[in-house]
């Protein structure tokens, strides 16, 4: 558990989420029976089943767990992009990687921005140097 | 134990398909009433899978509206949307009520447009498939199906070392296949050069490593275990069927390549018909990528995790090979019309157990498995069907 987490009651919301993804803070939400974090708000703990999560702030460093380059978009995208899965320590989110030469897995990437869809937000994500 | 019967099956040919559902639904559902021996007057309940007509056709509420097409109106009729895995689970159901002695004799089916005579275009059917992905989480990102399970493999390759050229050689296998196939909508050989050679699609998946978008319609009969023999059709049992799921969005899985569901659905599936994963003598898998079908065969325990990439390369999951799997050529040359997957993969199992698949038999087929998968695998359902003793 890392030493810089701040708790508050009452449960995530995707409004929440989304407002503080587009003011540049990554949240998510602890378990208080069994302290399984997930990056993405619900409403009961995906592991035991309890409704009891804490609100946490999640950290914006993380690692490459798998990405993929889409070369043929949906409607409404413009390719090629890359999206990925971070391993952010205690939990993972799905996100985009910005860069000219694109990521590979085990790559250190951080939290740098969001793009969005229908009013939506997706984090964006750069390589460290 | 036999929990039902499936007597007859039919399926149009996959490919595009100028033709309302109702009128492309109808070939498959008569070709499985002829096939069984059954008529319209002795069903008396039907279960449809259609995952998208909504979306791609404006057109819902299908399950009366195709029962009145085909002279069935009156019955219970329900249709079941779980993405890909729509008709499996419209199947699981049917199985259910005949077990239960609720219904006697069900018609289970699926039916999809998906090509370019919906009058959608790439781009589109791409967005609409999308759908399947977290709504918040997910499709902001411009995820695509091919990104998701390009996102399931490329760990795989990670962890394992599985190559390009090896999911290059599970396509070469099932085109292969599909050739033998007169319903497949591709089926030629080809070579792993010609698979790199197609354009990126999600990296790694190339052009040749997807499935197509297809149309098309499947149907199968399913009546309880006593009442098996009272029909023309050549029956097959029904001995096992697993249904579990897995969490949406991905990132919350708790690994990618595993693909959780089916391993539990194929658990459950194993158990009830009291086999292994050594008495399998023929698959169908849910190869909507290359990718897919090596995650598939391995969470189905037919190879150890990590050598499924070798497979196909190998020749083991060629039709004489020592494990076949998707002699029908597979969602990647059979096709993939979304809500018809499931039980065609019950039509080609129900034509290798009876002996009849002609050029694409898998010699003394005694014990099949079907692996369905939705969305981003979150839902699997695994069938076992036996030949009767
Ligand atoms: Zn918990």
């Amino acid at each position: 558990m890392s030493g810089d987490r701040t708790s508050e009651s009452g449960p995530l919301a995707y409004a929440d989420w989304r407002d503080r993804l587009e003011d540049g803070e990554l949240v998510g939400l602890e378990c208080r029976s069994c302290g399984h974090v997930t990056a993405t708000p619900k409403r009961a703990c995906i592991d035991c089943g309890d409704r009891i999560l804490d609100t946490c702030s999640l950290p914006t460093t993380g690692t490459v767990h798998s990405e993929t380059t889409i070369t043929v978009p949906p409607v409404g995208f413009e390719g090629p992009y890359q999206v990925g899965v971070i391993d952010l320590g205690e939990t993972k989110l799905m996100g985009r990687i910005r860069g000219d030469e694109g990521v590979e897995i085990g790559a250190s990437v951080e939290f740098a921005d969001t793009v969005e869809l229908d009013g939506m937000p997706a984090p964006v994500f750069e390589p460290v140097e | 134990m036999t929990r039902a019967t499936i007597v007859g099956g039919g399926m149009t040919s996959f490919g595009p398909h100028d033709q309302p559902l109702e009128e492309l639904f109808a070939d498959a559902a008569f070709a499985s009433m002829d096939d069984a021996g059954i008529a319209g007057d002795e069903i008396d309940a039907f279960y449809l899978g259609n995952a998208l007509g909504g979306q791609t056709e404006s057109d819902t509420h299908l399950a009366p509206k195709l029962a009145t097409h085909i002279g069935l109106q009156g019955i219970p009729c329900q249709r079941f949307e779980d993405a890909c895995a729509t008709s499996s689970n419209a199947f699981k159901h049917a199985v259910q009520a005949v077990e239960s002695g609720v219904h006697d004799v069900a018609l289970v089916g699926g039916v999809e447009r998906c090509t370019p005579e919906t009058g959608l275009g790439t781009g589109e059917m791409t967005r609409i498939f999308a759908g399947a992905s977290h709504r918040q989480y997910e499709q902001p990102t411009g995820l695509t199906f091919p990104g998701v399970f390009a996102l399931l493999t490329k760990r795989h390759m990670h962890e394992y070392g599985t190559t390009e050229e090896q999911l290059a050689e599970v396509a070469v296998k099932n085109h292969h296949h599909g050739q033998f196939n007169p319903k497949a909508h591709f089926g030629r050989d080809t070579d792993v050069e010609a698979v790199l050679e197609t354009p990126i699609i999600a990296d790694p998946f190339h052009l040749m490593d997807c499935c197509p978008f297809s149309d098309g319609a499947s149907a199968v009969l399913v009546v309880s275990d006593d009442l098996a023999d009272s029909f023309t059709g050549e029956p097959v049992s029904v001995t096992g069927v697993g249904h579990r799921t897995d969490a949406v969005p991905l990132a919350d899985k708790a690994s990618l390549p595993e693909t959780r569901a089916a391993r539990d659905a194929a658990a459950e599936a194993y158990e009830q018909a009291g086999i292994t994963a050594d008495d399998v003598d023929v698959a169908e898998v849910h190869d909507c990528f290359t990718g897919a079908e090596v995650l598939a065969i391995e969470a189905l325990g037919l190879f150890e995790d990590g050598t499924g990439g070798r497979a196909a390369a190998d020749g083991e999951t060629y039709i004489d090979g020592e494990m076949p799997v998707n002699p029908s050529g597979g969602l990647k040359a059979k096709g993939h019309p979304i809500g018809a997957t499931g039980t065609a993969q019950l039509v080609e199992l129900t034509e290798q157990l009876r002996g009849d698949a002609a050029d694409r038999q898998v010699d003394d087929a005694r014990t099949a498995v079907a692996h369905n998968l939705g969305g981003d695998a979150a839902t699997t359902v695994v069938t076992v069907l036996e030949a009767r003793a």
